[in-house]
């Protein structure tokens, strides 16, 4: 009887690490832009502002997945920072990006939007919050402003970099995409016609 | 003569059906990064990207297979030098255009480069010797009449 009992919860325990296994254990970080967590596909984003393939990711196919998937709750879209060394407003960016997070997943995206369509302005002189204060009223800039001197801002990027890190992720943009069961890390730029064709191979 | 004829046939067969069977999965495995490679060469048109994506490592373990059977070797073989010989032309292309695109070919994160090119010529070669292997056997058979060699898959 004890035995069974044994065989039973060794069994249970078998299951649930191979369940976990099986989920992304990023639910702890980054920040979900559009689509159910429960979707059947789930896009992870490691994104850097100040890389120009992650813009033209982020303009041309994460905006059109969002708008035409995530609406319908077909595709989770989640976004890591992943500010690279080499870019030298890359973690700045992404300091702006996560106080705007902590005012709403809205205003995230309208100030995800105007950084990567000012991305050459602000590569070029460094002022990051003319690029932001477009996007924002100036009440929600005062409070991004405010937000920004919280501790857990740098906290949640380095979160991200790290999960990078042990994902082996050494470029942007790459997008780590999980769907039954399944998981797929795909380095580089994907246009949205590629990316939409293969969502629906995978939803029809 | 026989067995080391033989053994080099099964050797041809053995390099050309396993690179294609791996060269094959490797693809299946990642679709989507094998995309991205694909429109890293700017040769395909963006809506057949993904269908290429799709069914070219199909293709590639169908004559990996078809190499490892046998069965019509002779033809299996003509594919896959006719399919070698388009990648080269295609890796060729790309790096006269000076464009760097990852290759696709085993590894999905392999820059293309002169090496790449010398690669697929090497893979040719068994590709070839199997396509001749028939005109090459009568030839050695008329050079030493007492042989009565056959060899398997033909």
């Amino acid at each position: 009887m004890l035995k069974r009992s044994k065989l039973i919860l060794l069994l249970a325990t078998v299951c649930m690490v191979w369940t976990a296994s099986g989920r992304p254990s990023e639910e702890t970080s980054g920040h979900v832009l559009g689509g159910a967590l429960n979707s059947p596909i789930r896009i992870e984003v490691f994104s850097d502002f100040q890389c120009s393939a992650c813009r033209e990711f982020y303009l041309r196919t994460i905006r059109q997945i969002l708008q035409e998937y995530s609406s319908k709750d077909k595709v989770c879209v989640i976004y890591h920072e992943y500010p690279l060394t080499t870019h030298r407003y890359s973690r700045s960016a992404a300091q702006y990006a996560e106080a705007a997070a902590q005012l709403g997943v809205q205003k995230l995206l309208s100030v995800m939007d105007s950084l990567f369509m000012d991305q050459a302005q602000w590569t070029q002189d460094g002022n990051l919050e003319a690029s932001i204060s477009k996007a924002l009223s100036r009440e929600d800039f005062l409070k991004l402003k405010k937000a920004m001197q919280n501790p857990a801002i740098d906290q949640a990027i380095n979160k991200d970099i790290q999960l990078a890190i042990t994902q082996k992720i050494i470029s942007t943009p790459t997008m780590i995409i999980s769907y039954t069961g399944k998981q797929q890390k795909v380095e580089g730029l994907v246009t949205y016609l590629v990316l939409k064709q293969f969502i629906d191979s995978i939803t029809k | 003569m026989t067995i080391t004829l033989r053994m080099f046939h099964w050797l041809c067969r053995l390099i050309l059906a396993g690179i294609f069977l791996y060269s094959g999965y490797v693809k299946i495995r990642e679709p989507l990064q094998f995309a991205v490679a694909i429109a890293g060469y700017k040769l395909v048109p963006e809506n057949l990207i993904f269908p290429l994506a799709t069914y070219l490592p199909w293709l590639e373990i169908a004559l990996g297979l078809g190499i490892l059977i046998g069965w019509k070797i002779r033809y299996f073989s003509l594919a896959s030098a006719a399919l070698l010989l388009f990648f080269i032309v295609v890796l060729a292309i790309t790096i006269s255009r000076g464009i760097e695109a990852n290759c696709g070919c085993f590894s999905l994160d392999e820059r293309i480069s002169p090496k790449t090119i010398a690669r697929d010529s090497l893979i040719l070669i068994p590709a070839l010797y199997l396509i001749a292997e028939p005109r090459l056997r009568r030839r050695w058979q008329k050079s030493t009449p007492a042989s009565t060699s056959s060899v398997p898959g033909n």
